[in-house]
C-alpha cells in the first residue's frame, strides 16, 4: 500500500490583486470534490502592495500541516511574473506553473521583463498567459486571475460544473453579470490547456 | 451539526466562543489576531439577542471589560496579539487572583518569524507566569473544540483560560464541525459573601494567591486528557506541541516508519510532570517540535535524563517559525528534489503605503519642514501603524519604532534630555490606544516635542477597523490642557503642502508642546465605505442641531 499522496499548490502576487481570494475559491472547490483541504495564507502589511502568497494542500486523507516544504508543490498560480520566480524552487520536478506575463513594476530594481520571461521559459511545465490580451478580447479588466484559475483548473482534480458553482456563489453578491464575466474568463482559460510554453 | 463552515484558525476560536453562549466580546486589532474578533462580531450584529462585541481602545480595557462581564456571571471571549498581551498583563496577571465567576477565555495569537510584528515573544510563557491554563490547538477544529472546552475549564477551575495561536494556524482555513449555539445563561453577579476575593488589597490577594497556587494541581488533573503519551518501539522520541503536532502527524501519515517513535503531545499547560518522566523513562534521545520559545524543550532538559534536541542545541534554528522542513532535517528525512531556484535576481518587493495616502501627504510636509530649518538629520519617533513603513528607504521618515505610543514618551524624554527637534508621529488608533497618556505627561513636563497624529480615522494596517478616537482626536488634546495655539488640524493633500509645512515648522519653533493633527480618511477605508453610514449619520445629527427650533436663538 502507497502512502496518501500530500498535494500542494501556492498561489501568488501582489497585495490587491485577489491572492487570496483566489485562494479561497481553490480551497473550496477542491472540498465540494471530497478532499480534504487546507489553505494557509499571510495577511497583514504585506497586503499593501507587497508580496503575497497563499498555498493550499489537499489529499483524500485528512491533513493537519498547512503548508507544504520546497519541491513539493504541484502547481503554482501567480499573478505576476517576477513573484511567479520567487516560488519556483517550491515545485516539484514535474510540478506545473501558470503565470500571467502582465507585470506589476511599481517597485524598486524590477529587472528587464525580457530576462523574467527567459527564466519563466526555461521553467519546465510552465504556461505563460498572456492575461492582458485576454482581458481586452474579453472586455474585462481584471479578468486575469479567472483566467489563470481557468487553465490552472484543468490540473486539478475538480469538475468543471463544481468550478462553476463556486465561481458563481463567489461572485454572487456581486450581481448578475459580474458572475457572468468571471464565468466567461475561466471558461476562456481552461481553452488555453494545451502544451506548456516552457521549456 | 453543521458541519463545513469554512473558517481560519482565529475565526473558529471567536466561532466557538459565540456557541459557548457568551455574552460580551471584546479586542484590539492586531494581526493575526483580529479576525477572532471580527467573526465573533458578525455573528453577533446578525444575532444579537443581548450580546455585545465592542472593539476597545486597548487590550488592557479590552480584557478588564471582559473581566466585568465575568464578574456579571456571563462568559466573555477577549482577544489580542501577542505583544498585546504586554499590554493586557496587568490585568490578566491580576486576574489569576481574583478569578472569574462567568467564563472568561483570552484568544493571543503570537507571531512566530515576526510576519507582521516587532518580536516573536511566547504567550505560553505568560501563561505560566500568571500560574493560568494556557490551551495550544494544532488544527482549526481544534481551535474550536479547545475553545469551548476553556469556557468549561474556565468556569470549572473559577480562572480565566488561554487559547494560544500562532500566524500559520490563526491564518490557515479549513472547514469547521460546529456544536448547537447556547444562549447566554447568566450566572448572577458575584455573590456578597465572595465580594472579597476581588478586592485585591494586600491581605485578601494573600490569601488569594495562596488559592491560585492550590489549584495547580487540579488544573494539571483537568488538562490531563489534552495530554498524551503514545508508546513506541525506538529509544528515540519526539516531544510535540502547537504546529510541532500538527506537522509531525501529517509527516507521520507520509513516512509510516515515524509510528515506531514514542511520542509526547502537548496541547495544554500546565503539564503533568509524572507524564513527561513516563515519557523520559521511554526514550535516551528527543527532538522537541514546538512553535516558538523553546518551553517544553527547556523543561525536558532540566530532568537531565537524556539528550534533547531543538532549539537550543540548535537542530532546529534558534529564531523564526518553525516549518514542516525543519522537521524532516531534523530526523533525518530525506526530500525529494524539486525544481532549481530561479537564478535571476530577485529584489524584494517590499509593502509600501498606498498611492494617494494621506500618510505620504504627512511625511512630505515634515521632511520639507525639516530641510527648510536645516534640520534635515533630525530623529523622528515613529509607532505603529501604515505609517511604520515611512521607516524604510527611500523616505526614512522616522527613526525609532518601539511599540505601541512609545513614540510621544520616547520623544518627551530625548526633548528632556537635551534633543532639538524632539518629534513623534502617532495613528489616531495608536494614540487613542496609549498616546493619550503619554501626551498627558507631554503637557504637563512643558517639553519641547512637536507630535504628529496622522489621523485617518480608521485603524488602518489590521483592514481599517473604526478608530476609537474618531473625529475627536484634537479635542482630546485640547482637554489636556494644551492651548489652542498649539493644536491645528491640518489636510494632508499635496495641493495643501505650503501651509502644513508652515504649520510644522511653526510648531517646531515652538519651544513647548504641540501637536499638529493630518486629518484625511484612509483611501483604503474610503473606497470600501467603512465610514459612509457614520459620515451621513453625523451630517443629519448636526443639520438636525443647526435648523432644530429649540436650539434657535
Amino acid at each position: 500500500m502507497s502512502e496518501p499522496r500530500v498535494h500542494g499548490i501556492v498561489l501568488c502576487g501582489v497585495g490587491g490583486q485577489g491572492v487570496l481570494s483566489l485562494a479561497q475559491i481553490v480551497l473550496e472547490a477542491l472540498r465540494r470534490s471530497g478532499l480534504f483541504a487546507l489553505q494557509s495564507e499571510i495577511h497583514g502589511m504585506s497586503q499593501r502592495g507587497g508580496s503575497v502568497h497563499a498555498q493550499v494542500c489537499y489529499a483524500e486523507v485528512p491533513l493537519s500541516s498547512p503548508i507544504i516544504d520546497e519541491g513539493s508543490a504541484d502547481l503554482l498560480i501567480a499573478l505576476e511574473p517576477l513573484e511567479a520566480l520567487r516560488y519556483v524552487a517550491m515545485l516539484r520536478m514535474n510540478g506545473h506553473l501558470v503565470v500571467a506575463e502582465e507585470p506589476q513594476k511599481d517597485m524598486d530594481g524590477y529587472p528587464p521583463l525580457a530576462d523574467v520571461y527567459a527564466a519563466l521559459k526555461a521553467v519546465r511545465g510552465a504556461h505563460l498567459v498572456d492575461t492582458e490580451d485576454l482581458a481586452r478580447r474579453l472586455h474585462h479588466r481584471q479578468a486575469g486571475g479567472m483566467v489563470l484559475l481557468g487553465l490552472a483548473s484543468t490540473f486539478l482534480p475538480v469538475p468543471n460544473s463544481t468550478w462553476r458553482e463556486v465561481i458563481a456563489q463567489r461572485f454572487e453578491p456581486k450581481g448578475s453579470l459580474v458572475t457572468k464575466r468571471n464565468l466567461e474568463a475561466f471558461e476562456a482559460g481552461r481553452g488555453l490547456a494545451t502544451a506548456p510554453t516552457g521549456a | 451539526m453543521m458541519e463545513g463552515t469554512l473558517a481560519l484558525g482565529a475565526e473558529a476560536v471567536g466561532c466557538a466562543a459565540f456557541d459557548a453562549g457568551i455574552k460580551g466580546a471584546f479586542g484590539y486589532p492586531g494581526t493575526p489576531s483580529t479576525e477572532g474578533f471580527e467573526f465573533v462580531e458578525a455573528m453577533i450584529k446578525a444575532a444579537p439577542e443581548g450580546r455585545v462585541a465592542q472593539w476597545a481602545a486597548n487590550e488592557k480595557v479590552a480584557y478588564d471589560l471582559a473581566l466585568g462581564v465575568s464578574y456579571a456571571g456571563h462568559r466573555t471571549l477577549v482577544t489580542m496579539k501577542h505583544v498585546g498581551l504586554n499590554v493586557a498583563l496587568d490585568a490578566y496577571a491580576n486576574s489569576a487572583l481574583t478569578g472569574v465567576r462567568g467564563g472568561l477565555v483570552l484568544l493571543v495569537a503570537d507571531d512566530p518569524g515576526m510576519h507582521s510584528s516587532q518580536n516573536e515573544q511566547d504567550s505560553r510563557r505568560l501563561a505560566e507566569f500568571a500560574w493560568l491554563p494556557c490551551l495550544e490547538p494544532s488544527t482549526v477544529q481544534e481551535c474550536y473544540d479547545f475553545t469551548l472546552r476553556s469556557f468549561e475549564l474556565s468556569e470549572a477551575l473559577g480562572v480565566p483560560v488561554m487559547v494560544r495561536l500562532v500566524t500559520r494556524l490563526a491564518h490557515c482555513r479549513a472547514a469547521l464541525t460546529r456544536q448547537p449555539t447556547l444562549a447566554p445563561a447568566g450566572l448572577g453577579v458575584v455573590p456578597r459573601e465572595r465580594v472579597q476575593e476581588w478586592v485585591l488589597i494586600p491581605s485578601n490577594a494573600r490569601h488569594r494567591y495562596v488559592e491560585l497556587l492550590a489549584k495547580q494541581p487540579r488544573m494539571i488533573r483537568e488538562l490531563v486528557a489534552l495530554n498524551t503519551l503514545t508508546a513506541g518501539t525506538s529509544r528515540r522520541g519526539v516531544a510535540l506541541a502547537g504546529m510541532g503536532r500538527a506537522y509531525f502527524q501529517q509527516l507521520a501519515l507520509e513516512h509510516p516508519a515515524l509510528a515506531a517513535l514514542p511520542r509526547l503531545e502537548l496541547a495544554a499547560y500546565p503539564v503533568d510532570p509524572a507524564l513527561e518522566a513516563a515519557f523520559l523513562a521511554q526514550v535516551d534521545e528527543v527532538y522537541v517540535f514546538e512553535e516558538d520559545y523553546p518551553v517544553l524543550e527547556a523543561r525536558l532538559g532540566l530532568r537531565g535524563t537524556c539528550l534533547v534536541h531543538g532549539r537550543l542545541d540548535g537542530s532546529i534554528p534558534r529564531t523564526g517559525e518553525l516549518t514542516p522542513r525543519q522537521l524532516k532535517d531534523a530526523l533525518g528525512l530525506a526530500a525529494e528534489p524539486g525544481k532549481a531556484p530561479s537564478s535571476l535576481d530577485l529584489p524584494l518587493r517590499a509593502p509600501r503605503l498606498c498611492d494617494g495616502c494621506g500618510h505620504l501627504d504627512a511625511f512630505d510636509a515634515l521632511q520639507e519642514a525639516l530641510r527648510g530649518l536645516g534640520l534635515s538629520e533630525a530623529r523622528v519617533f515613529g509607532d505603529i501603524g501604515c505609517y511604520t513603513l515611512a521607516a524604510q528607504e527611500p523616505m526614512s521618515a522616522i527613526h525609532a519604532v518601539v511599540e505601541m505610543g512609545a513614540s510621544i514618551s520616547m520623544a518627551v524624554g530625548a526633548a528632556l534630555a537635551g534633543q532639538v527637534p524632539a518629534v513623534a508621529v502617532i495613528g489616531d488608533s495608536t494614540f487613542g490606544h496609549s498616546g493619550l497618556p503619554a501626551l498627558l505627561t507631554a503637557v504637563d513636563s512643558g517639553a519641547n516635542v512637536t507630535v504628529l497624529i496622522l489621523d485617518n480615522r480608521v485603524v488602518g494596517m489590521t483592514g481599517q477597523q473604526p478608530s476609537q478616537a474618531l473625529d475627536r482626536v484634537e479635542r482630546m488634546v485640547l482637554g489636556m490642557g494644551l492651548p489652542e495655539a498649539q493644536v491645528q488640524v491640518l489636510l494632508p493633500l499635496p495641493s495643501q503642502l505650503a501651509a502644513n509645512v508652515q504649520a510644522v515648522q511653526d510648531a517646531l519653533r515652538h519651544p513647548g508642546p504641540s501637536v499638529l493633527v493630518f486629518r484625511r480618511e484612509c483611501i483604503q477605508s474610503l473606497r470600501r465605505g467603512v465610514l459612509k453610514e457614520h459620515d451621513r449619520d453625523e451630517k443629519a445629527r448636526l443639520e438636525q442641531a443647526c435648523c432644530s427650533p429649540e436650539v434657535q436663538p
